[in-house]
Formats: C-alpha cells, sequence, structure tokens
C-alpha cells in the first residue's frame, strides 16, 4: 500500500457565515502509534497559530467554525500537524470557498398538456437552501436545473438562473422524469451539492397516456423515399418539358465553342455552297484562322503539282513566296473562299492580295475545288467590301496578267510596273493555267442574284468562257516568257471579243475570277498600240470606271486606261514591254 | 506604437466586450436612464440602488475573472498563492468583515465605507490599466478588463455619491479614503516581483469588489426591501 500522509482535502463555507475544513488521515495511521491530528488556524493578522475550535460538528476528521470564528475577508491558514510535524497547510479566505448546501422543499405543477395529451409542461419550484441568508441579502445564489426520463442516463441542464421556480416544457406524459437542482454562489464558480432528486409522474395525477406509449417517431424513412422520389419526378419533367424557359433555368445550357450566325451542324454535313456563304461574311474569321493554313495548303499543292513545276522557275518560286502568303489565300480550299482579303486585311487598296485572292481562288487546276461558289463568294465579298469596285479595278491589271495564260505581256507593264510583271507572271503561272479570263479594272455590279452570283454590268465585261480560253491558248502563248507581244494579245482579244457578257460568277469548274474580260485586256492593248483594231463595239475598250492605283511601290503602278494614249508610241515601239523609265514618263 | 496599436485595439475589444457583457449579463442598460443635466428626472431610490447592486456586481464579475486569467497565464509555478498573505491598501478601513457587523452598522455609516473604498480605488485602477500594457505579451482580455474595470468604478462612484445624497440626512461626512502607494512596485525592474504586485494588486481588488457587491445588497434589501429580499 502506498503511504498515504494527512491531507487536507477541503475547506468549505455554505452561507459565509461559517466555514469548516475536512481532512483525511492517511493509512500510516495504523502502521505506527496512533498520533492526533491536530488543525491549526490562524489569520493574517494574527501571531499564533491556534487550534480548531470544533472537532465534532462537522463530523469526523472535520473542524468546523462558527460565526465567531469566521471573518469573511479575512486571509486564514490553516494546518494539519501532530505535536511534531505539521502535514498539510492551506490558506485561503472564506469567500473564496463558499459552496452554498441544496436547495429544499423541491415540488411541480402541471401547467397544461398538448390537445393530444402527449405532452405536458410542468413547473417545479423550490426553496433556497435554509443556512443561506438570501433574505438579507447577504448571499446570493443561483441555481441549475437538471432533468431526464427515468431510464435514461444523460441529464438534460438547464442555464443557472436566480429564481426559485423554472417551467419544463413538453415533457412526456407517458414517461417519469427525475429532477435535481443544485446552488452556487453568484459570482463563483463552483456548485454545491445537488438536492434530493424530485420525481414527476403524470400518471399520478391522472392524465398518463397509457395507450400513447407508442411514440409517433419522424418517419424518417418514408421521408426520405418520398423526397427521392419527387425529386426524381421533377428532375424529369423538367428536362422533358417543352418549356425551354424552365429547362434553361433549371440545367442552363453548357456553352459550347461557337461562332456567331455558323451552325456547326452545317459545317459538319459540308454543304459547300451555304457554308462558303456563310464564311463570306466573315471576314476576320477568314482572315485569322486561314493564313497559315492556306500557306501550307498551298506549298503542298504547288509541289504536287507538275505543271506548276515546270512553269515557274526558281527565282519564281523565290519571288513567289512574298505572294504566297497571298497567294495561299487565294489556294483556297472550297470552303475557304475568301481568304485572300484575309491574309493583308490591312491593305484595302492595295490589292495586291485582293487580286491575289480572286485569282487564286479562281484559278488553277489544282484548286479544282473552287467552285462557283467560291466566284460567288468572291463576287460577294467583293460586293460586301467597300472596296469592292476599287479592289476590282485593281486588280484587273493582275488579273489580265493572270488570263493570259499566266504569262505576263509586256503590255501590262505600264500598269503594273515592270518590276511588277515578274511577280505577275508568276502569279499567273501559280495560279492560272488556261485561264484566259479577263476584267476590265472596274466592272460595274447591276444585279445580285438571289444565289448570290453577281451580275456585272453588260456593258463592261464580258466573261471568258472556255472558249476564249481555249482560243487563246490555241494561240500558243508561250507560257514561260514573263512578256508577250500584244499583237499575240490582239489576236487573243480579237478572238474573245464577241464573247457575251457573262455574269461574274459561273460555270462549273471555271477557275478565274469571273472579273477577268478580255475586254479589259483588249482596251489596255488598244491604248497602248494606239490602234483602234480594238474588238467590236460590243466591247468598248473604255471602261465605266478608271483609276489609277498605285500598288505598293515595288510592284509598280497602275495607271489609268484613259491616259494611256501617251504612250502609245513608246510602247509601239517595244513588243509589249515597257520599262520603268517609260512607266515613270508615262506618269505625270 | 505597438502600444498604441494594442490600446486601440484593447479599446474596440473593450467596447465589444462590454457591449456583450451588458446585452447577456443583467444588463445595466435595461434600467430607465436619467438624462444627464434634467433638473427634475429624478430616479427612485430603489432605482438607485438597482443600478448601483448591478454595477457592483458586474465589477466583481470582472475583477474575478481578470484575476483568474492572470492567476493562470503568470502566477503558475511562481508560488504566489503561498505569499498571498497580503495586506490591501484599502485594510485600514474597518469595514463589517461578517453578517452580524454588517447588520449592526449604521447604513450612512455603511455608505459612506462604500464610498470610501471605491475612491480609494480609484487612483490604482487607472495605474493598473496603464501598467498592465507594460507586461510583457499581456493577453487583450486582461487589457480590456481591466480599463473596462476603471471606467465602471467610475460609474459607480457617481451612482454612489447620488444615493448618499438622497440618503443622508446630516452633513457630509469627511471624505474617508486610503492613499495607495503601490505605483513603483508595478514598475519594478524584477518581473516576478513586478508580477507579484500585480498579483496581489488584483487579488486586493477582487476581495473589495466583492465586499462592496455584499454591502450594497445588504444595502438594498435593508433600506427597500425590509429585510425581505
Amino acid at each position: 500500500d502506498i503511504l498515504q500522509w494527512p491531507q487536507i482535502s477541503k475547506c468549505r463555507s455554505p452561507e459565509m457565515e461559517t466555514f469548516s475544513c475536512f481532512w483525511t488521515a492517511g493509512n500510516f495511521y495504523n502502521l505506527t502509534v496512533p498520533r492526533i491530528l491536530q488543525l491549526l488556524y490562524k489569520k493574517s493578522n494574527e501571531e499564533d497559530w491556534k487550534e480548531c475550535p470544533d472537532y465534532i460538528t462537522s463530523g469526523q476528521n472535520s473542524c468546523y467554525f462558527n460565526a465567531s470564528y469566521t471573518s469573511v475577508w479575512t486571509p486564514y491558514c490553516v494546518q494539519l500537524a501532530s505535536k511534531n510535524e505539521v502535514y498539510d497547510k492551506k490558506c485561503f479566505s472564506v469567500d473564496e470557498i463558499v459552496l452554498p448546501d441544496p436547495p429544499v422543499h423541491l415540488n411541480w405543477t402541471l401547467l397544461n398538456t398538448s390537445q393530444t395529451g402527449i405532452h405536458g409542461d410542468i413547473q417545479v419550484r423550490w426553496d433556497p437552501p435554509p443556512t443561506a441568508d438570501v433574505r438579507k441579502g447577504w448571499i446570493t445564489l443561483e441555481y441549475e436545473l437538471q432533468y431526464k426520463e427515468v431510464n435514461e442516463t444523460k441529464w438534460k441542464e438547464l442555464k443557472p438562473r436566480l429564481s426559485t421556480m423554472v417551467p419544463l416544457y413538453s415533457l412526456k406524459t407517458a414517461r417519469d422524469y427525475e429532477i435535481r437542482i443544485r446552488s452556487r454562489q453568484r459570482t463563483s464558480e463552483k456548485f454545491g451539492e445537488f438536492s434530493e432528486i424530485l420525481y414527476v409522474s403524470f400518471s399520478q395525477i391522472g392524465i398518463g397516456c397509457d395507450h400513447c406509449t407508442e411514440e409517433v417517431e419522424f418517419p424518417w424513412f418514408l421521408v426520405v423515399v418520398f423526397g427521392v422520389c419527387g425529386l426524381a419526378v421533377t428532375v424529369i419533367s423538367i428536362m422533358l418539358s417543352k418549356q425551354p424557359r424552365l429547362k434553361m433555368l433549371i440545367f442552363p445550357p453548357v456553352p459550347v465553342p461557337k461562332i456567331k450566325g455558323i451552325d456547326p451542324d452545317l459545317l459538319k454535313k459540308g454543304k459547300l455552297d451555304e457554308v462558303n456563304s456563310i464564311l463570306a461574311c466573315h471576314d476576320s474569321y477568314k482572315a485569322q484562322l486561314y493564313c497559315d493554313d492556306l500557306w501550307v495548303e498551298f506549298i503542298e499543292l504547288d509541289i504536287e503539282d507538275p505543271e506548276e513545276k515546270n512553269r515557274a522557275s526558281d527565282t519564281d518560286r523565290l519571288l513567289s513566296e512574298d505572294h504566297l502568303k497571298s497567294d495561299s489565300c487565294l489556294g483556297t480550299k472550297d470552303d475557304d473562299s475568301g481568304r485572300a482579303s484575309c491574309c493583308e486585311p490591312d491593305i484595302p487598296e492595295t490589292d495586291f492580295s485582293a487580286s491575289d485572292t480572286c485569282d487564286a481562288t479562281s484559278d488553277s487546276d489544282q484548286f479544282k475545288k473552287a467552285t462557283e461558289k467560291e466566284e460567288d463568294l468572291l463576287c460577294l465579298e467583293r460586293q460586301d467590301n467597300d472596296e469592292s469596285l476599287p479592289n476590282l479595278a485593281s486588280t484587273d491589271p493582275q488579273h489580265q496578267h493572270r488570263n493570259i495564260q499566266s504569262e505576263n505581256s509586256n503590255v501590262w507593264a505600264p500598269f503594273d510596273g515592270s518590276i511588277e510583271s515578274p511577280h505577275l507572271s508568276v502569279h499567273t503561272q501559280i495560279s492560272n493555267q488556261n485561264s484566259l479570263t479577263s476584267t476590265d479594272f472596274y466592272a460595274q455590279v447591276s444585279d445580285i442574284t438571289p444565289a448570290g452570283r453577281v451580275v456585272l454590268s453588260p456593258g463592261q465585261k464580258s466573261k471568258l468562257g472556255r472558249a476564249q480560253r481555249e482560243g487563246c491558248t490555241e494561240q500558243n502563248f508561250t507560257m514561260d516568257n514573263t512578256y508577250f507581244c500584244e499583237a499575240d494579245v490582239k489576236k487573243c482579244i480579237a478572238v474573245t471579243s464577241h464573247e457575251e457578257n457573262e455574269p461574274c460568277v459561273q460555270e462549273q469548274g471555271y477557275n478565274e475570277d469571273g472579273y477577268f474580260t478580255t475586254e479589259s485586256l483588249t482596251t489596255t492593248v488598244a491604248n497602248l498600240g494606239a490602234s483602234t483594231a480594238a474588238p467590236p463595239s460590243s466591247e468598248m475598250p473604255v471602261a465605266d470606271y478608271t483609276s489609277i492605283h498605285i500598288v505598293q511601290s515595288p510592284q509598280g503602278l497602275v495607271l489609268n486606261a484613259t491616259a494611256l494614249p501617251v504612250p502609245e508610241k513608246e510602247f509601239n515601239v517595244s513588243c509589249g514591254y515597257v520599262s520603268t523609265d517609260q512607266l515613270n514618263k508615262i506618269m505625270p | 506604437m505597438s502600444a498604441k496599436g494594442a490600446s486601440l485595439k484593447g479599446l474596440l475589444l473593450m467596447a465589444l466586450l462590454v457591449s456583450h457583457m451588458l446585452l447577456t449579463k443583467e444588463g445595466v442598460t435595461s434600467l430607465p436612464i436619467c438624462p444627464k443635466g434634467s433638473v427634475n428626472c429624478q430616479l427612485s431610490l430603489e432605482e438607485l440602488f438597482d443600478r448601483a447592486v448591478k454595477l457592483s456586481h458586474y465589477i466583481h464579475f470582472l475583477s474575478s475573472e481578470i484575476f483568474n486569467e492572470f492567476e493562470e497565464r503568470y502566477a503558475q509555478g511562481r508560488g504566489f498563492i503561498a505569499k498571498a498573505v497580503n495586506s490591501c491598501h484599502t485594510a485600514s478601513l474597518t469595514t463589517p468583515e461578517d453578517k452580524e457587523q454588517a447588520q449592526q452598522i449604521h447604513h450612512e455609516d455603511l455608505l459612506n465605507l462604500i464610498l470610501g473604498v471605491l475612491r480609494s480605488w480609484n487612483d490604482p485602477l487607472i495605474h493598473l490599466a496603464s501598467e498592465v500594457q507594460r507586461i510583457k505579451e499581456a493577453p487583450e482580455t486582461i487589457l480590456s478588463k481591466a480599463v473596462e474595470i476603471e471606467e465602471q468604478n467610475k460609474r459607480l462612484l457617481e451612482g454612489m455619491e447620488k444615493i448618499v445624497g438622497r440618503v443622508h440626512s446630516g452633513e457630509v461626512e469627511n471624505d474617508i479614503h486610503t492613499s495607495w502607494d503601490g505605483l513603483p512596485s508595478l514598475q519594478l525592474a524584477d518581473e516576478d516581483s513586478r508580477l507579484f504586485a500585480f498579483y496581489n494588486l488584483l487579488h486586493c481588488l477582487r476581495r473589495d469588489s466583492h465586499k462592496i457587491d455584499n454591502y450594497l445588497k445588504v444595502l438594498k434589501c435593508r433600506l427597500i426591501h425590509d429585510n425581505n429580499c
């Protein structure tokens, strides 16, 4: 056994008027000679230790200090000692050790019962401990009530309160309850002992509900089942409902990548006509998306085509690199018409690109996919663009170049600048094959068909049909030459001059841009050569519109057709070749 | 700057604490308020005593808490308890030490004594609020409580002076209060000694606030409810 010394277990004052100290004797008492324990005390302002005045009143191993010995706010020290030894010591003041007695005279009364008789409210009353002088205000107590059902183990607590009565609500009349109360001094933390237990039994009063013993438990299972079913029904009904707004509210649609105005289904189904028409409306869209792709595609196509290889020299290819980009725009696949504008969207007037576009799309066998639709698109695009007419005009010289068997003639030099010619030749070589369509600088659009095709004014334009092409090809124009003689051109033109005007965008497999006309070709030739042996009146050379377009410097200048008569003589001199100097002379 | 920041925080915390206290405890705010300066407004003696008792109870509650917190934070292991056979500076005031004495003393004398004790604590509380901030890493709660106690003590003093003015029939007795000279001990360089000085002061504060609270309740029951609370 462990040796336990005597020690003071606690000192307690129930009412702040008396106090008692309790101690334990320990177990050595039995082992050795019995010793007598003493409790000595001392007030703070005293010197001597005094012995406990009363060992009996509080029971064994206790010391009781009555009111005469008690000073409330005076510090005390007590010590447990025998004759020789001090075993334990404690110092305190009485106001710190107040632990009230339990309340007495607990009782309860019924307040009311519920309609069903299953629950009832009661009021519990009690009296303060008799020792505590509450009436004179010497001590202020607060009470804590605890209750539980008889067969429960855990007590429910109420908040401490000053009053000596408390209502309890919603007790089950079928069950019996136990109530107990304890008190403490108001500013203390420790509670005194619990009072005796009060038993509450409704059956004693006669309102017990024996047959109500079955408690109506909350039907959790049913609630969950029905809740889930209801929710499922609601969700299904919402999903199936035709009300789009409701559906959107509950199930908001997940945004998918979408382009305004473009239906993804349309793209999938691949109706090129519609797709092209739609895409024509999105210049920027094309510009962003297709440049690089076109570039790549164009290169690939370029390689694949043996004709292209044959025609283009290395130099030309290199030169063309600069324009491949724009050309690549042209190298549009079927659904990518209008790429041309994409590549150089910031260059409105200098439609080098624009012309390229037209060219490219209208172009070579490589791009056999190019359909009427493309032409339509191009024409449409032109229509949509503000620059359409100027573009047309500006592209003319280039187109004209291309038209002529993809060979640049010297004739065109004044328009495009000699420097430009190789470009153009390259362009034409690359872009065009056997295409003889030519256009005026300008062509007046007289109408737009519902299908989206452009109808150009008849006087200005005649679209070259295959016949034209064939006619020109028969001439055996050398494709490799950058230039060709105007005589040849004249022939070509003459052949084609009788062609009637055709709508800009027409035939299937027609790769040329519809804006090319022999008439424009004729016009320039006539002007240059000062020869009036122009094509018939139906193709009066002078276009409705003429303009001077200044293309980017390396590419030369585009001259107004009407201004051409001046340099005619000079041009006559050389065979279809005009040098830059001559060109400069021409220009005012 | 940290002190200023701490004091700002302390004030804010105190404001929150006060509002919390007033709302959750027996709020003094529930009592009717007599606007300052109004001549005709006369609170009854009962109302005055009710307020005074509530204030004194609140002050004692704060004092208990601040003492407990301080003891928990700083006094553990320093053996302060053993040394707490102390004498408070108000020990010279002979106040009733038990119930008989409290019942036998004349209520005017008791009121004067209460006033004396409250006045004696004016000065120490001011210094407590300021010096406790210099304790190393003093918790905000201690700081805020110290400030709050000092403020409430002032209010209680005003209330008591009103009550004394009402109750006192004869001349107003001389102001009996004791001076406090414990400020140097709160500013000792040695941390242990300084903390012990704080401990004693807070211990005395708890005791004296309990005394005042008890006396006022006795007086209230005696004067207002005729010994039948």
